[in-house]
């Protein structure tokens, strides 16, 4: 089964995400930050990571570039977050970003995402 | 408290509770390497979730935990009941732990020591490989990781594999499975942690072939450490990818998956004989080609076959061309490839042939991998936007420290483009770019790929994404705008497109099944349709008021089916919400495996737990009630009711008790029964200890049937006589089940035979929040009771009343029943009104097992209310259990018959 | 015992478990022509497998389990 990361501290976010994933069919783990992320990443990577921006310890952006700094398969990253400012799309695409969905994102539209950063729906 | 330590205590307790069952079920299926791995993930998760905040205390025992599960999990320890018990004692100490920090916001330093105790105790069982070999593995660990890494997207040694498999792997490839190459590489130390990779490699699922390789250049035979494990394995697989990452899940780490698209094995192989002297063959074969002949092809094909030596470089490309032929007719631009290829006698690049594929070769990629699913409009446009983001990140500068990863990253999200598009083809084209900018630590060869692969975007590439969103967002067809080639188009609508593609309307519908909602969200929809209930109540009143009042009866008649309608309307919606809820029994039943195993071991007894119709629902309250009563009677059941094994055996029974609890739906009820085969209650012991203490005399000895003498155990002043628990097996706290049971509207019956068992049966409402109640009249005003309290209603001539020592009481079927009037019982002072026929109007109730006369001045209706408890400074009024309103806006009250009496 | 020694001639049978892999190791140290008889095999640890790729002994049977053989003849044969 595919493993996704949902990386986000507020909690009913990463539940609003978790459904909608799970309900498709993926297996989901969480982290409430950067470094519970990168820690969770480096135990065995994911197939794609859908990334909040703003988290106590280290933010979305800093994950990301610690991530891809990282010597192992890297998988598509979502950056998700309410900031819809174009300048905002470009810092997370510099720091390894794949994709950016501004919140809240509908089920469908994340799902789009999610199987085809992912190749196959579920 | 922070929102993050509130959301870790109420995470905490749910992997508790899971970290039990887990061991429970384990004790069932000691080897299940699902549930140990699951059970090993929850203590993980949990200790990194203390690890967050300051509770050494709670990591320590957590981290001895996981590490005692993890030795485990890798078979270098044994599961055992004793390593069950010390876990759950474990954990039992993080949960207290977590009351304390709910209760005082950390945790204090007193429990230092308790929990040096108990990590040391799980690290003791942790076998004596440990120490040093830990620390190698990790290192060994990260060197794989990086040389699977470096691996990536060097071309696949497919040649290697036989023709003969190869063949198989392209018909199982067209026939929809997936193709995958692996590379299993295992740790070095993997032989002293008991596995078997070779077994390993030899079992994975859809297995084609596989290969042995080793990692570097062997050692002298005399040097060879031969418990070092130095083998790479290789395989070709045609299973799910989902059932090899299952296979391989715990050791993501080695094993490196790769898709191979079913062209990249028509791979010619065999012997040269000279070199390439096939041009007339070419020549004439190209021709019938162009020509669209391909049944001349075929003949011509075959005839060069059947005078070759079928060892030759020739005779193999000529059975692929033929496999081609069979398999994948659209494909001609793939037999052209293959025909040329006899040329120079070079394997076909097969990846070029994807780069400058056309609708053709698409197509027949389709084809071949009809398992994969083509994309809704909706995906083609989000794809296209998705691949210009890419192109954007490539043609972003430098990066530094991070720029290959994010490289990789790009690479990996185009992959699933390509793979999500069905254009499996295309991916080795993909990696090969990849490799190359990897290697030359340059994006250019990524971005000339991406040129040839998808045409190029005018529109930057945020402002595409915006687009795609905002068009997804409003429903808008995007797709239409921007078709891609590979894709389905002109699909009218979205339905159309969806039932046009078998698969697809599966992937659309995979939304959310369900959603986590605060319940107070849920109590205010309850107090909507309350109110709802309420004011759709009034209507009869205006109709009547209509015709009474301003004598239209039409309009009366029309409101009254109007009424009809959103009445029921009303009463369905009632029901959903009550519906939302409801949960299932299990909710508290779900404990009861561990605390009877705790109980019956401490107390030497065994005891088999059964549970029935776990999955029965009620409301959430009514649920919730339930839980202190049944951990009481379970208790008292193994305290108390189930016999040692030895008496047991010796009585004839065998030496394991069963304990079942069973939910069931009754109509309107939920029955739960707790039943036992233990040594049952004896009726006589009851009543002798019960007149003994005074609770009965010696009449009521004589006349008390053994049913009657078995409830007293819920009498109160019964529990606290130690003696009679002791002796009838039952009576601890009996009244403390039956006061809770009752709160909620319940009754809890109790029978039991000596020697056999004891069978406990708790009925309860399904729901609290729609209460029955009959309206009665008395002085002027009106007020409700319960319906479950009213046994009936009867009017008693005044005659018929009699006085025995200043209180009133009638016969009612034989029996005494003594009359109360409500208007004394509510501390007003007029007396009860007689009818016309002087009878005086009698509520009977229930009241535990005896019944009482209320005396009233007149019924009224029943009606459902929804009852809304007293608040404020009405909350003190006891006699009162709370109030409604009524449809004609007047509130009612709801009478608590028992505090009154 | 999996492997049966007799002169120069090992036996495998059945399964070879990951103990084995030490006395082979030691005898065909010793040994300057062994063979081995694979036939009986159903699977080996791969740590008798690395010792066989290293000593490279004369296969005088190969597994009649065929998925066993064809594993083998990657890392036996040439």
């Amino acid at each position: 089964m595919r493993r996704i990361l949902i990386v986000d501290d507020a909690a009913t976010v990463r539940m609003y995400h978790r459904n909608i994933l799970e309900a498709a069919g993926y297996a989901v783990e969480e982290a409430v930050n950067g470094v519970e992320a990168l820690e969770k990443a480096l135990q065995a990577p994911f197939d794609l990571y859908v990334v909040d921006i703003n988290m106590p310890k280290l933010d979305g952006y800093g994950f990301l570039r610690e991530l891809r700094g990282q010597d192992f398969f890297q998988a598509p990253a979502i950056m998700v977050s309410t900031e819809a400012e174009s300048s905002d799309h470009q810092q997370a695409y510099v720091a390894g970003a794949n994709a950016y969905l501004v919140k809240p994102v509908k089920p469908d539209h994340l799902l789009t995402h999610v199987k085809l950063l992912i190749g196959v729906a579920a | 408290m922070s929102p993050l330590l509130e959301q870790f205590l109420s995470e905490a307790r749910d992997f508790l509770q899971g970290i039990g069952e887990k061991l429970m079920e384990l004790e069932d299926a000691p080897a299940d390497v699902e549930l140990m791995t699951s059970l090993f993930r929850m203590v993980h998760t949990l200790k990194g979730n203390s690890g967050l905040f300051e509770f050494p205390e709670m990591t320590r025992v957590l981290h001895a935990g996981e590490d005692l599960m993890d030795a485990v999990r890798q078979g270098r320890v044994d599961y055992s009941k004793e390593l069950a018990d010390r876990l759950l004692d474990a954990m039992d100490f993080v949960g207290m732990l977590c009351d304390e920090i709910e209760a005082k916001g950390g945790i204090g330093a007193t429990h230092a020591a308790d929990s040096a105790r108990l990590a040391e105790s799980l690290r003791q069982l942790i076998a004596t490989v440990e120490g040093a070999a830990a620390v190698a593995v990790a290192v060994a660990l990260i060197k794989t990781v990086a040389d699977v890494a470096a691996a990536d997207g060097r071309p696949l040694p497919l040649a290697d594999i036989p023709e003969d498999v190869r063949m198989n792997a392209y018909r199982q490839a067209c026939d929809g499975a997936v193709l995958h190459w692996l590379d299993y590489a295992p740790a070095e130390e993997c032989f002293f942690q008991g596995d078997d990779p070779f077994f390993q490699a030899r079992g994975t699922p859809g297995l084609l072939w596989g290969s042995i390789s080793a990692r570097q250049p062997w050692p002298p035979l005399a040097a060879l450490d031969a418990y070092r494990c130095a083998l790479d394995f290789h395989l070709l697989s045609a299973a799910p990818r989902a059932e090899l990452d299952e296979y391989y899940r715990y050791m993501p780490d080695q094993v490196r998956m790769v898709p191979v698209s079913p062209l990249a094995l028509a791979l010619p192989a065999g012997d040269p004989n000279g070199g390439p002297v096939y041009e007339d063959f070419v020549v004439d074969a190209m021709k019938l080609l162009d020509a669209g002949h391909i049944e001349g092809l075929g003949r011509s094909v075959h005839t060069l076959l059947e005078l070759s030596s079928p060892y030759l470089w020739l005779s193999s490309a000529l059975r692929w061309l033929l496999l081609l032929m069979e398999l994948a007719p659209e494909d001609r631009k793939a037999f052209g490839t293959l025909i040329e290829s006899l040329r120079h006698l070079k394997a076909p690049q097969w990846a070029d042939h994807e780069l400058d594929g056309t609708a053709n070769t698409a197509a027949s990629t389709i084809a071949v991998t009809a398992q994969e699913s083509p994309l809704t409009p909706e995906e083609a446009a989000a794809l296209q936007a998705l691949v210009a983001v890419q192109r954007e990140i490539l043609n972003l500068p430098v990066a530094a420290s991070w720029q290959m990863g994010r490289i990789k990253g790009v690479a990996a999200a185009l992959s699933g483009c390509l793979k999500a598009s069905g254009d499996l083809a295309a991916v080795p084209g993909l990696e090969a770019a990849t490799a190359t900018a990897l290697e030359e630590a340059a994006t250019a060869p990524l971005l000339l790929w991406l040129e040839g692969k998808f045409e190029q975007q005018p529109k930057s590439a945020v402002a595409e994404t915006t687009a795609v969103a905002t068009a997804l967002a409003t429903g808008h067809e995007v797709a239409s705008e921007r078709p891609a080639a590979a894709l389905p188009v002109g699909a009218e609508t979205e339905g159309d497109t969806k039932l046009g593609f078998g698969r697809r309307a599966e992937d659309v519908a995979a939304g959310p099944k369900s959603l986590k909602v605060d319940q107070t969200k849920i109590d205010r929809l309850m107090n909507l349709i309350g109110e709802m209930v309420v004011s759709k109540n009034a209507l009869p009143y205006l109709a009547g008021r209509a015709e009474t009042v301003f004598g239209v009866r039409d309009l009366a008649r029309e409101i009254k089916s109007q009424y009809a309608v959103i009445n029921r309307i009303a009463e369905e919606m009632q029901d959903a919400i009550m519906q939302v809820r409801m949960m299932p029994v299990s909710f508290v039943f779900q404990r009861f495996p561990r605390l009877v195993r705790d109980i019956s071991r401490k107390l030497g007894k065994e005891v088999n737990l059964v549970l029935e119709g776990e999955d029965t629902e009620a409301d959430k309250n009514i649920i919730e009630s339930l839980g202190d009563p049944l951990v009481h009677i379970v208790r008292n059941s193994l305290d108390h009711g189930f016999e040692l094994p030895a008496v047991r055996l010796a009585a004839g029974k065998p030496a394991a008790g069963t304990l079942t609890i069973r939910a069931s739906q009754e109509s309107d009820r939920v029955v739960i029964e707790i039943r036992d085969d233990g040594k049952g209650i004896d009726p006589m012991t009851i009543k002798r200890k019960a007149y003994e203490k005074g609770l009965i005399d010696e009449a009521a000895l004589e006349r008390m049937s053994d049913q009657e003498a078995v409830n007293l155990v819920f009498a109160s002043g019964f529990s606290t006589m130690e003696v009679v628990s002791d002796l009838s097996g039952r009576g601890v706290g009996m009244d403390v089940v039956r006061t809770a049971v009752e709160k909620v509207n319940g009754i809890v019956t109790l029978d039991s035979e000596k020697g056999k068992g004891t069978r406990l049966r708790l009925s309860l409402p399904l729901s609290m929040a729609v209460t029955n109640v009959m309206i009665v009249e008395s002085d002027g005003q009106i007020f409700g009771v319960p319906m479950d309290s009213v046994v009936e209603t009867v009017r008693v001539p005044k005659s018929a009343i009699r006085t025995i020592k200043k209180s009133l009481a009638t016969v009612l079927r034989g029996r005494i029943v003594p009359l109360k009037s409500i208007n004394t019982l509510l501390g007003l002072a007029t007396a009860p009104k007689a009818n016309a026929n002087d009878e005086l109007a009698v509520l009977v109730v229930r009241l535990g097992d005896e019944s009482v006369g209320l005396l009233v001045d007149d019924f009224r209706e029943t009606t459902d209310i929804i009852l809304k408890p007293m608040t404020g400074v009405l909350a003190r009024l006891v006699a009162y259990s709370g109030s409604a309103l009524m449809g004609d806006g007047s509130v009612l009250m709801v009478l608590n018959v028992k505090e009154i009496l | 015992m999996a492997i049966a020694y007799k002169k120069s001639l090992a036996t495998f049978s059945d399964v070879v478990s990951v103990e084995e892999a030490e006395a082979l190791l030691e005898w065909l140290q010793k040994k300057t022509t062994a063979r081995v008889d694979l036939a009986a095999c159903t699977h080996l640890h791969p740590a008798n497998l690395q010792v066989l790729m290293v000593a490279k002994p004369a296969i005088s049977a190969w597994p009649n389990d065929a998925g066993l053989a064809a594993w083998l003849a990657t890392a036996l044969k040439n």
